[in-house]
């Protein structure tokens, strides 16, 4: 019986050894397969830090411009990650097919930040210290942002990102970080756009919120929707708000309190999963009304929650109704199966940005840095993009107002924050 | 409005109950609390959900399936991490460490199998709400409602009338007379652990339904039935049923006055107040452990 004991204990040990380990290779498979384009994802050692910070900018030399990508390709937030990236390729590839640019190839080089803060400090020193590139496209995600901010200070390399959070746009003193941009609407400009379209759309007089008080994102497009509110003038304001948390999973009785106070607008600035819960629950409990929710609410969301995406409003980067951009998405699904999300734009656009900058001054770091922030009127599929020099945000920047109408999401009007 | 509060507080006490009787269960026949039970939720909630994903079969069948599955997974897991302590008679910290050991255990498989990303539950009604008038009620609340009432009324009849019921008790009050006294000691204790694993399954597929995206998280959602079998006394069955019920509409009413922030802080006082001042629960009895 003790022999048995110690087998079934043996078997038991080895077993889960397996499973970890089959975890593990399977993650690193991951990896290597989603990151084929470059060779330079493993990294080798913790990189070294310059002492002296290299203030000639860096040029890439050679016969190919070197673009980075600080993506997370195999983390938490890889979807976003992976789009940007596969955007950013796709342009560069267009690029390179025909002739180049200045008579070079772009090449993309890509470094996972696995979503993780002290992975993505890794990935972007190597990106700007050892990998020569003349630009990095930055990441979606609030936090590696926050993280690279003060860091991008040392270096010459500007960074075009897409973490809506102006925080990672300026210390805490108010100062612009002279290397970091962003390229879509901030969280200030997404909330005011949706709370426009409620007061003059939707003419609501009574909203009720519900966002995650322990999340950055929900609370900045919460703020930026208040402040709109409260700066219109309109007689449209807030009845009700009710918070929640990660670990909340029924939004029933929550939603039942907005009815409760009679709101005619549902205002939900939350994720995707999230969003899928609350629009059920939200029919469930008998609210038929409009929800007005952020860039998540974009396809797939409508096929994920079915029915109840009825009468939810969102906000996009893009609009399918756009012959060019229905178009890449037509020829990217036949190559790769997938279906290319707003995300993919936001890294198209941005390497056609770098691309005409590059044109125009030189693939030296410092002399992009200049051109982008004086970028204006730059006509892209996310929008026509200027930069405002002083906070470095886009200036003016549209974003197409969709309704879902029976699973279809269909565009509206195009609204920006000003 | 009233009635509706009060209805999904009871939808949510009923799912809790299912968790909170599964664990009374097997608290009540040997005396430890089984914390994998959150991870074999996860795990046969995946399964209702690959089930009805695979054959678009409607909920019963789903359910059974799944309700199956979960009681052949609480029958592996009694035989591989629990019937060696039993037979060795070996105090209770070994059933402890050895349940979190399993509960880990199936929580990798499902990360391995499903990994970190959210699935969508299928939908089994046609209608999400049902309209009376001005009045409304959530299908999904009535439909768990009545279901898990039904299990638990049969679950009390098998207990209470019938000679696998008298046998589950009996190993309960004291397995070793039990066993003189001829009752299969472990084919009782399998009983017990297929019935929790059962009861496991159909809370985690109702958990799935009324939250419509399912994680491998979900199984955390087991502290709620860990918390009922407290308040209504570890062990007791009626008492783990009444606990849970006054948790699910606790919870609801105080998620609607004071929000789902401050609510699980008043759940959690009211679970030490219970262990300050009646540590065996609202229907459990003070008697010694025998040594």
């Amino acid at each position: 019986m003790k022999k048995l004991w110690k087998t079934l204990l043996v078997l038991g040990v080895a077993f889960s050894l397996v499973a970890c380990s089959g975890n593990k290779t399977e993650t690193s498979e991951k990896k290597e397969t989603e990151t084929e384009t470059t060779e330079k994802t493993e990294t080798p050692e913790t990189p070294e830090t310059p002492e002296a910070p290299d203030t000639n900018g860096t040029a890439s030399s050679g016969d190919t411009i070197k673009i980075g990508a600080l993506q997370d390709i195999t983390g938490k937030t890889a979807t976003l990650g992976k789009m940007i990236q596969a955007g950013a390729q796709y342009a560069i590839d267009e690029i390179n097919a025909a002739g180049g640019v200045n008579g070079k190839k772009l090449e993309l080089i890509t470094r996972d930040t696995t979503g993780d803060v002290t992975e993505a400090i890794n990935a972007f020193t190597l990106l700007a210290t050892q990998d020569g590139v003349s630009a990095i496209i930055g990441p979606p995600v609030a936090n590696i942002g926050l993280a690279i901010a003060p860091l991008s200070e040392q270096y010459n390399v500007p960074i075009l990102g897409f973490a809506i959070d102006t925080a990672v746009l300026q210390n805490k003193d108010g100062v612009t970080y002279k290397n970091m941009f962003l390229f879509q609407p901030s969280d200030d400009q997404q909330g005011a756009i949706m709370a426009k379209y409620a007061i003059n759309e939707l003419n609501s007089k009574k909203i009720g919120a519900i966002y995650r008080s322990d999340n950055a994102y929900s609370l900045g497009l919460v703020d930026g929707f208040k402040s709109y509110l409260s700066e219109s003038g309109s007689d449209a304001k807030i009845v009700q708000e009710v918070q929640f948390t990660a670990t909340d999973t029924d939004f029933s009785t929550m939603l039942m309190k907005l009815m409760n106070a009679g709101a005619d607008v549902i205002y939900a600035p939350n994720y995707t999963q999230e969003l899928i819960t609350i629009a059920q629950q939200a029919r469930a409990v008998g609210y038929t009304g409009p929800i007005i929710m952020g860039l998540d609410a974009a396809p797939p969301f409508a096929s994920l929650a079915g029915a109840a995406s009825n009468n939810v409003i969102y906000i996009n980067n893009i609009t399918e109704s756009e012959p060019k951009v229905a178009e890449i998405m037509e020829k990217y699904k036949a190559e790769t199966g997938a279906d290319a999300t707003n995300k993919f734009f936001l890294g198209y656009d941005v390497v056609n940005i770098l691309a005409d900058t590059i044109t125009e001054v030189g693939e030296d770091s410092v002399a992009i840095r200049d051109a982008v922030e004086k970028l204006t009127g730059y006509e892209g599929l996310t929008g026509i993009i200027s930069i405002n020099p002083e906070n470095h945000q886009p200036q003016g920047l549209e974003m197409y107002i969709h309704e879902i109408k029976d699973g279809q999401s269909v565009m509206i009007k195009q609204y920006s924050a000003e | 409005m009233a009635i509706q509060l009060l209805l999904n507080g009871l939808a949510v006490g009923s799912v809790y109950a299912l968790i909170a009787t599964g664990f009374a269960l097997i608290f009540s026949i040997l005396k430890f609390s089984n914390f994998s039970h959150g991870a074999l939720m996860t795990l046969s909630a995946f399964v209702g959900y690959f089930v009805s994903a695979g054959t678009g079969w409607s909920l019963i069948p789903v359910l059974i399936v799944s309700m199956l599955v979960g009681g052949l997974i609480g029958l592996f897991g009694e035989f591989v991490a629990f019937r060696r302590i039993t037979k060795r008679n070996s105090a209770t910290f070994y059933y402890f460490v050895s349940s979190i050991t399993l509960g880990t255990f199936y929580e990798s498989i499902v990360t391995i199998i499903v990994g970190a990303g959210y699935f969508v539950y299928p939908m089994f009604f046609s209608k999400p709400a049902i309209w009376i008038g001005n009045f409304v009620i959530q299908t999904s609340s009535v439909v768990m409602l009545g279901i898990s009432a039904i299990v638990l009324i049969i679950l009390v009849f098998v207990l209470q009338k019938t000679k696998m019921g008298r046998a589950l008790r009996a190993v309960s009050y004291d397995r070793d007379t039990a066993y003189l006294m001829g009752i299969d000691v472990f084919k009782t204790i399998s009983i017990a652990f297929f019935i929790s694993g059962a009861l496991g399954a159909l809370a985690g597929v109702f958990l799935g339904i009324y939250n419509y995206t399912l994680t491998a998280q979900l199984g955390n959602l087991v502290v709620k039935g860990f918390i009922a079998s407290v308040i209504g006394g570890l062990g007791s069955i009626s008492g783990a049923v009444f606990g849970a019920v006054l948790l699910g509409l606790l919870e609801t009413i105080l998620i609607f006055f004071i929000g789902s922030g401050y609510a699980p802080v008043a759940t959690f006082l009211i679970m030490i107040l219970f262990l300050f001042i009646r540590p065996q629960g609202i229907a459990g009895k003070s008697v010694q452990e025998k040594a």
